[in-house]
Formats: C-alpha cells, structure tokens, sequence
C-alpha cells in the first residue's frame, strides 16, 4: 500500500488461499481496492518448473491489472463495516450462544451471557473507567477498553480477580518486541503463553503443579479463554482472513501456567527479569508446539542432557519439575549455566537435514525454518508441574526482533476484598 | 374396572402420546418463564480510516520501468526472478528490479530501509507486489 500511496500502480500476487488476507490488509490500512491478483504456485514453492508455469499463467492478468483504467469506485472507494450496537441481543441462553456463534464471537464453546450485571462485577477487578483503552488490538485496531475486556472475560468464564491479568494480558500484546502483529496470524500458528509469578498466582488458584496445562483449573483456563476472545472480537482476527495458521494449534483456547516458586531452588522467573520477589507479573512469548520427555538419567547431567535432547530452537521455554530442579541445583547448575549448556551444545536441525540432503542454503524465512537457540537469553527456564520425571519443552523462533516479554500486573484497590469474595472458588472433587 | 388400571391405562396412553408428538418433531413447549437476558456485544470498536483509492495505470508496459517487491517468504525471490524473466522476454525494452525485504510483517516505509524503499518504488512506473505465499 506505501507504494500506492507513492503514486505508482501496483498488483499484489499471492496464492488463491491468501488473497481475502491481502485485501484486509490492504482494506486495514484504508485502501480495499488494492488490485489482487491469485498465483496458481505452492505456497513457499522450492519448485522452479511450478513458479515458471504460474508466473506464465498470471502475466496477461498481471499486464491487465497495470494497464486497465481505474473505475470510479477505485478511484474514491467507498467502504463500510459492520459495528454492532452495545445492546447485542436478547434471548435465552441458547439462543445468546447461537447469536454469538453465528456471529464468530466465539471460540466454539458455548460462552456465559455478558449481560450488563455480570459485566459490571467483572470490571470489580480493575480500578481503571470502563472506557479506558488498555490497547489498540491488531489487525483492525478495535480498542479494547475495559468495558470490551470485561465483556470477553465473562463469555470466556472468568472471574473478577482475573481481570488483572487479562489486561495484563493486553497490555503486553502492545509491546512491539512481543511480535505480537506477526505471531498471532501468522501460518505457523503461535499461541500465546503466559507465566504468572508473585503472590497473585495463590489468590486467583494459578496452577503450577500437576497437570498445570491440562484443562480444570478456572484461572488456568479463563485468562487464556479470555485472551482468545479478545484477539478474535477486540482485534478482528478471524479464521482463514487473517489468522492464516495452517494446521491450527489447540493452545489457542489457552497456555497459562503459573510458576513453582515456593519449591525452585532457584530466583524466580520474574526476579530473573528484574522483578521484585512480590510483584505480580505476566511473561508472554508465542510458542507452536509442545514437546515432553523423559530424559535418560535422572542425575543432574542426565536431566541437562535430557533437555538438550529436545532441542529447543530460539526461543523456548523449559518446563523443569521442582525435583528436577533441586537435582540440578545440588549439583551446582544454575538457570544461566543451564542455559549456556544447552546454546553451547546444540545443533542446528536444518543445517543437519540440508547437510543429509547434501547441500546447504541459508533461509531468510526463518519463521518457516527456524534455527537452534543460539543465545543463552533466547531460552526461559520456567519450574512448574507435579511429581514424576518428565521435562516440558515450548517451541517457538527468534530473530524477527521478538523477545519474552514481561509486565507487571496491576492489582485494584479492592483486592483483598475481591480475593476474600471469590478465593473460594475452588473444585472439590467427588469421593470414589 | 378398578381405579388403579384405569390409572395404569392412562399413563400408557400418555406415554403413547408423548412418543408419537416427539417422533413427529414436535417438542413439548418452552417453559414461558425460561430466563432472557439482554447481553453486551464483544465486538472492539474501531476508528474509521480515511480511504484512499488507487493510483492511475500505465498505457502499456513497453518501455517501462517496472519493479517487483518480494518479501521475507522463501518462494517470493524465486517468483520475482521467473518473472522478471517473463517480463524481459515479453517487453525487451523494459527495465525490471527487485526489490528484497527481510521484514516480517512490517511496511518497508516504516524501516530503517525508507530511503532506499522510497527512492527505488520513485524510480518506478509499475510495480508487482509478491507475498511469497
């Protein structure tokens, strides 16, 4: 579009199946007539016979769309989107959630009413006005006041102490270096992870012990939910328009965990970071996949071996088990060496399958190849989950001028109180 | 007949009834008082952007100076040179360049590369904008 608005004629090519992508970017930007063009080659294509064939395919259309006179319409477009009222609807439960499906408003699931009354108690947990605006969310920029943040956090079944962190949350996702813009619509399909350390991590019921990732703990599930939501009715992305990931990830539904710091033997992630050990803090970054092992020894240098096994790229989080964590530590390992251990040993996954194939390139695509972590402060070493021998690995790239990301959670006036209201909220499972 | 199978024969009939309507599709009404509730849309608003049309077309490729943007994807250097040499075979005279950005998902105005990205778009009559997927 900056070419356009230079005053020079474009066409933009791309694959059948990410042409609705480039005209909202375009139409995002303020400039929906952008001639688009489909290009009938693999997407990524290392196949010259292929490219050479659809470029011979295109070039008539492309000579058509640099050379046909501009329409009225394209010349002063005229252009209208859809803002529904605050009021959205009225109904009964199922009939909400099928207005809301209908809508793309949700996440599949069915979600709790935002009625006025529950929206209003979930902005209990914020002392910030409900039209304050945390953040504009990308692609379409929707401002995500309270008041919209709090309508997400009651669809995705939140209670009012999670609010911090949802706006937390929001406000991270505002921080260029998060990549945010790139990872959450990108074809690799990135889900955001969140780490909550401090105290807030026991008043809101956190998990960070056995089966932490694993659905059943409303905070766990909630703030993620949330966040989701807010990304899909706050930012506009939606499925197959914007957010191209190809395959999908279900860590989009949620990835929080909280962190084990009562039982690390180590400083805790958000002191690493230049915390202080009673803040109350979100560290985010966007992995695509999850990986677990065991590793072969249960000594210090078979569980560092172990991880280096798993082979992170840059940037990763492990996930190490507080009885893994004191084996290391009692044999002197700390984050850092721990972390200069497993950049020192890697190596890289792609130079060794090119290597194999008998040759080596250089990608510049480095989100579709990425590398090894090559710096120790590319890796985070998060201690978390419950007793057993397995070690968690989250995957994702550096390189793109991406870091973790982490901000402090601020709390409202009313905490104690809110915490005393809601801190209940607990399972208790049934006896068998 | 006594009264507890003139009960029995009623509850059969009921039963009956009951399957006949549901098989039929018809459901049994809606308790009226079942709750409605007035609910907030999540939708974010945004501002309104001002827009912008396009710019005016050339006549005719010939003769013209024509460059191709390929971004940061993998296959879109390899496209711009297929079609670079399309270009040059179907309009001799024409002068094509590429232009390769190593930004993810960032306008190339917006980088530290303005100047370049500017003066090299300024020098051209056309341009074909390659995504890479």
């Amino acid at each position: 579009m900056s070419i356009e608005n230079l005053g020079t004629p474009v066409v933009l090519l791309a694959n059948p199946g990410f042409l609705r992508d480039a005209q909202s970017a375009s139409s995002n930007k303020g400039m929906p007539v952008l001639r688009t063009l489909p290009l009938n080659v693999a997407c990524e294509s290392t196949v010259k016979k292929d490219i050479d064939t659809g470029t011979f395919e295109a070039m008539p259309a492309i000579v058509e769309a640099l050379t046909r006179p501009l329409t009225d319409h394209e010349k002063a477009p005229k252009w209208s989107t859809e803002q529904p009222p605050r009021i959205a609807f009225k109904g009964t439960y199922e009939n909400i959630n099928r207005f809301f499906y209908r809508n793309g408003w949700t996440d599949g699931l069915p979600i709790a009413p935002p009625t006025e009354t529950a929206v209003r108690e979930m902005m209990t947990g914020t002392d910030l006005p409900a039209d304050h605006v945390v953040a504009k969310v990308i692609p379409r920029q929707g401002k995500a006041t309270i008041e919209k943040i709090a309508v997400n956090a009651v669809m995705a079944g939140a209670l009012p102490t999670h609010m911090p962190v949802i706006i937390a949350a929001v406000e991270s996702f505002a921080i260029q270096k998060t990549r945010f813009d790139t990872f959450e619509v990108s074809t690799g399909s990135w889900a955001p992870f969140f780490a909550i350390n401090g105290p807030i991590r026991d008043q809101i019921h956190i998990n960070y012990s056995s089966g932490a990732l694993s659905p059943g703990d409303i905070a766990n599930a909630a703030i993620g939910r949330a966040v989701g939501l807010i990304v899909k009715n706050i930012g506009g992305a939606r499925k197959a328009v914007e957010d191209m990931g190809v395959i999908g990830n279900p860590a989009k539904y949620t990835l929080v965990i909280g962190e084990d710091e009562e039982n690390s033997p180590w400083e805790p992630l958000h002191v690493e970071r230049g915390f202080k050990k009673e803040d109350n803090t979100l560290t985010v970054f966007f992995p695509n996949s999850y990986m677990q092992a065991v590793p072969k020894g249960t000594d210090a240098k078979g569980i560092a071996k172990g991880m280096l096994d798993m082979n992170p790229w840059s940037m990763s989080c492990f996930v190490v088990i507080p009885s893994h964590a004191e084996i290391l530590a009692s044999e002197g390992w700390t984050k850092k060496s721990l972390k200069e251990y497993l950049v020192r040993g890697l190596e890289d996954p792609m130079k060794a399958y090119l290597k194999s194939q008998g040759g080596e390139t250089k990608s510049e695509d480095i989100l579709s190849a990425p590398p090894e972590a090559a710096d120790p402060d590319s890796l985070m070493i998060l201690v978390a989950g419950g007793p057993g021998a397995w070690t968690g690995l989250l995957r994702s790239v550096g390189g793109i001028q991406n870091d973790f990301v982490t901000v402090k959670i601020n709390l409202p006036a009313n905490w104690d109180k809110l915490v005393r209201k809601y801190g209940n909220i607990v399972p208790n499972y049934a006896r068998y | 007949m006594n009264r507890s199978r003139i009960l029995r024969m009623l509850a059969i009939f009921g039963m009956l009834t009951a399957f006949t309507l549901s098989s039929a599709g018809v459901l049994p009404a809606k308790d009226s008082s079942e709750a409605q509730y007035e609910v907030l849309s999540p939708w974010g608003e945004a501002d309104p952007k001002p827009l912008k049309g396009i710019s005016p077309r050339v006549d005719d490729l010939s003769g013209k100076k024509i460059g191709i943007f390929a971004n940061y994807k993998r296959a879109a250097i390899p496209i711009a040179m297929s079609l670079q040499e399309r270009i040059k075979s179907e309009y001799p005279d024409s002068t094509v360049s590429i232009y390769h950005s190593d930004q993810w998902n960032v306008t190339e105005i917006e980088t530290e590369n303005k100047d370049t990205f500017k003066k090299w778009v300024e020098g051209k009559d056309a341009v074909i904008l390659l995504v890479g997927d």
